[in-house]
């Protein structure tokens, strides 16, 4: 098992490609955190139970729907706004009386409110496997120099750019992104020129678990969804997010791809322990730059 | 005040006395098991197949006169838990025989209390095989395959075929390195020929395993042995049926052919996966078969699982035992257990005397759709018998002297 003779294999091209996939998952779901991290300082560790409840909820559109390619459509984009409504009663309800409070404050309600969503979970949906299909326009694979490349996994290829012109539009193109992001810098000032920096705030947080939810809810044809899915998912959630830079949304992407590659890289080269390749390149990362790779708005 | 206190302590002392001796009139079954999360998929199936045994048992008399009771305590998939519960069941409920869980570290630490307090416990659904080998004793009674047989049986039915070069891979813990290298290690002794091409492995709950296939599948396996636990079980095969990586090379999964992890996915779960099961209600098709998955499903309304077997079973084993025995004594119900060989479903069942670890068939089959059901079912099924897949006593003997 050499290793150069692995790496420059006729399998690189299609680990590369089956990695970018998964980094579209990763940076659809961290983007939304670094959002909210960034704009409203809140770590929000229950982000990971907003994924969750986005893959329950397209399950359960589809089921309702009965099936097929229309059903799947319609829930990518009711389930994120279902789990947007969430996030809109969260912030609204809670966080939005708590922003001069210390972090730690919010890091507490945040975690509260991972193991209250946890439970709902649990009271809605049951403790038993949810399984969702993938539509028959997406199924089969793709051959590429003779390895299969899932269409779904080439559809996933295309949704992650269109997400990240679509948050660069909207941060940098509207209205209330620009005020969001001088709210990132200073929200006192925002406030002072007039500006109603709470529904600003608001609208960020909504964004931020529409993001959530849409991850959940591409996700879902691929896996199992199960209670504790979104554990897995934050840890590597909060590493991107700290590699790339707090709050900032391409630093989200950037570690999204540093993540998503590494693994797949490493597990060509070396399987037995694929695992441990994405959090060398975390350590080696925060060695080099311990802020981050991409400036942080913190 | 004080005189009022002492008075009422002694009063509820002597109601929970008399409370206890009503409960002799009966034999008492505690489980110690996990009845909150996802492992509630196989757990209720050994509650409700136990059920269904103690109600006949019951309808027709008992044992040795006495109704067969149950009482139940979620361990919540922790071991400090369940230790407690099971503490609590010996304390409080005054229980005869315990029986649980699915968690291995509870199973281990629970069997160890068993011994110190000398109540036998009847291990439903850990497949550590530690419970009945290197760390059984007295009391403790397996009543389903471990790791250990698990391994041996699909190398016995593997080493019938004609795949030279294998891959392994699986989840990062206990389970997965256990039933991958058990099962590559038995096969290798048994055709020298084969050769292992190469390992993966993932971290438990690993949710994309397409970057794991793809690398699998440039490495060329004539086969590869899959070892994966709990929601990895369903993930895994959607995976291999998106990648088409069942249509390229074969792969085995324990339980891949069980009910519990073909029918959430439907018509769409891979085809020609091979996989191992202790049950499947379709096979045998014989009449006692039959006759229990009638039953079972008369009383919940969906088929039973291998859960179901070693629930139904254990309620059987339990009042043979204490009929043979001739009274409820601990002791003697052990004695009269050991070697015992009933009827079941699934053929005969022996509770071997050196080990007390039960043996049964193990299945071994490989997935495909049926025009009967609307999910997958296995076949080309293949029936191992209990003794050809068991460790022998003199190993088992080694193990625990070690």
């Amino acid at each position: 098992m050499g290793f150069s003779a692995d790496l420059f294999s006729t399998g690189t091209l299609s680990q590369l490609l089956v990695g970018l996939s998964r980094t579209t998952i990763l940076f659809i779901v961290s983007s939304g955190m670094s959002l909210i991290l960034g704009v409203l300082r809140i770590p929000n560790v229950a982000h990971g139970s907003l994924y969750m409840i986005g893959a329950f909820a397209a399950w359960t559109v589809i089921q309702f729907l009965g099936g097929g390619l229309f059903a799947f459509l319609a829930a990518m984009i009711v389930a994120p706004m279902i789990v947007a409504a969430v996030g809109f009663v969260l912030e609204r309800g809670f966080f939005s009386y708590l922003y001069d409070r210390e972090h730690l404050m919010l890091l507490l309600l945040t975690f509260a409110f991972m193991l209250i969503l946890g439970d709902l979970v649990k009271i809605v949906w049951g403790p038993e496997y949810r399984s969702v299909t993938v539509p028959a326009f997406f199924q089969g694979s793709a051959e590429i120099f003779g390895l299969p490349l899932p269409w779904y996994n080439l559809f996933l290829l295309l949704v992650g750019p269109c997400i990240a012109v679509f948050l660069w539009l909207v941060i940098n193109r509207t209205n209330v992104g620009k005020i969001a992001r001088a709210a990132a810098v200073d929200g006192e000032m925002v406030g002072a020129v007039g500006i109603n920096v709470g529904w600003v705030f608001a609208f960020t947080f909504v964004l931020g678990s529409f993001l959530a939810g849409l991850g959940g809810a591409l996700i879902a044809p691929m896996v199992n969804i199960s209670l504790g899915m979104d554990h897995s998912l934050i840890m590597e959630t909060f590493l991107i997010v700290i590699i790339g830079g707090l709050g900032n949304m391409w630093g989200a992407l950037l570690g999204s791809l540093i993540f998503g590659l590494t693994q797949s890289l490493g597990i060509l080269v070396w399987p037995q322990f694929g695992i441990a390749f994405p959090y060398l390149a975390v350590v080696a990362v925060l060695v080099a730059r311990p802020r981050g790779l991409l400036r942080s708005t913190w | 005040m004080r005189k009022a206190v002492s008075f009422l302590a002694v009063a509820v002392w002597t109601t929970c006395m008399v409370g206890s001796g009503v409960a002799g009139d009966t034999v008492k079954v505690g489980f110690v098991d996990t009845y909150t999360g996802p492992a509630t998929t196989f757990t209720n199936d050994v509650l409700d197949g136990f059920k269904l045994a103690a109600e006949k048992i019951n309808a027709k008399g008992g044992v040795l006169g006495r109704k067969i009771e149950y009482v139940t305590r979620d361990d919540k998939f922790k071991p400090d838990i369940g230790l407690t519960m099971a503490k609590e069941l010996i304390l409080k409920e005054n229980v005869d025989i315990l029986m649980g869980t699915i968690n291995s570290a509870t199973a281990l630490a629970v069997s160890d209390l068993s011994r110190k307090e000398k109540i036998p416990f009847l291990v439903t659904f850990s497949k550590s095989d530690k419970i009945t080998g290197s760390m059984g004793h007295r009391y403790v009674f397996s009543m389903n395959e471990n790791t250990e047989m698990a391994g041996r049986a699909t190398a016995k039915a593997l080493s019938k075929k004609p795949f030279v070069k294998y891959w392994i891979a699986g989840d990062d813990y206990e389970y997965g390195h256990a039933i991958a290298s058990g099962v590559f290690n038995h096969l290798k002794t048994l055709n020298p020929k084969v050769q292992l091409l190469g390992e993966s492995w993932w971290k438990v709950g690993e949710t994309d395993f397409t970057p794991y296939i793809t690398r699998i599948l440039s490495a060329k396996p004539d086969f590869v042995i899959v070892a994966t636990g709990g929601a990895g079980m369903v993930n895994f095969q959607k995976a291999a049926q998106s990648t088409g990586f069942n249509r390229k090379v074969p792969f085995y999964q324990h339980t891949a052919i069980e009910l519990s992890t073909l029918m959430p996915q439907g018509q769409n779960a891979p085809e020609g996966v091979y996989g191992t099961a202790n049950y499947l209600f379709y096979y045998p098709d014989t009449k006692a078969n039959k006759t229990f998955v009638d039953e079972f499903r008369k009383a919940y309304n969906r088929y039973p699982k291998s859960g179901a077997l070693y629930g139904y079973m254990a309620a059987r084993f339990i009042a043979e035992s204490f009929e043979k025995a001739g009274k409820v004594d601990r002791e003697k119900f052990i004695d009269a257990m050991e070697g015992m060989t009933l009827d079941s479903p699934v053929g005969k069942m022996e509770m071997r005397k050196c080990d007390h670890q039960v043996a049964l068939p193990m299945f071994f089959g490989v997935t495909k759709k049926s025009p009967q059901y609307d999910f997958l079912i296995a076949g080309d099924v293949l029936s191992v018998p209990g003794k050809d897949y068991m460790p022998t006593c003199e190993e088992t003997l080694k193990a625990r002297a070690k």
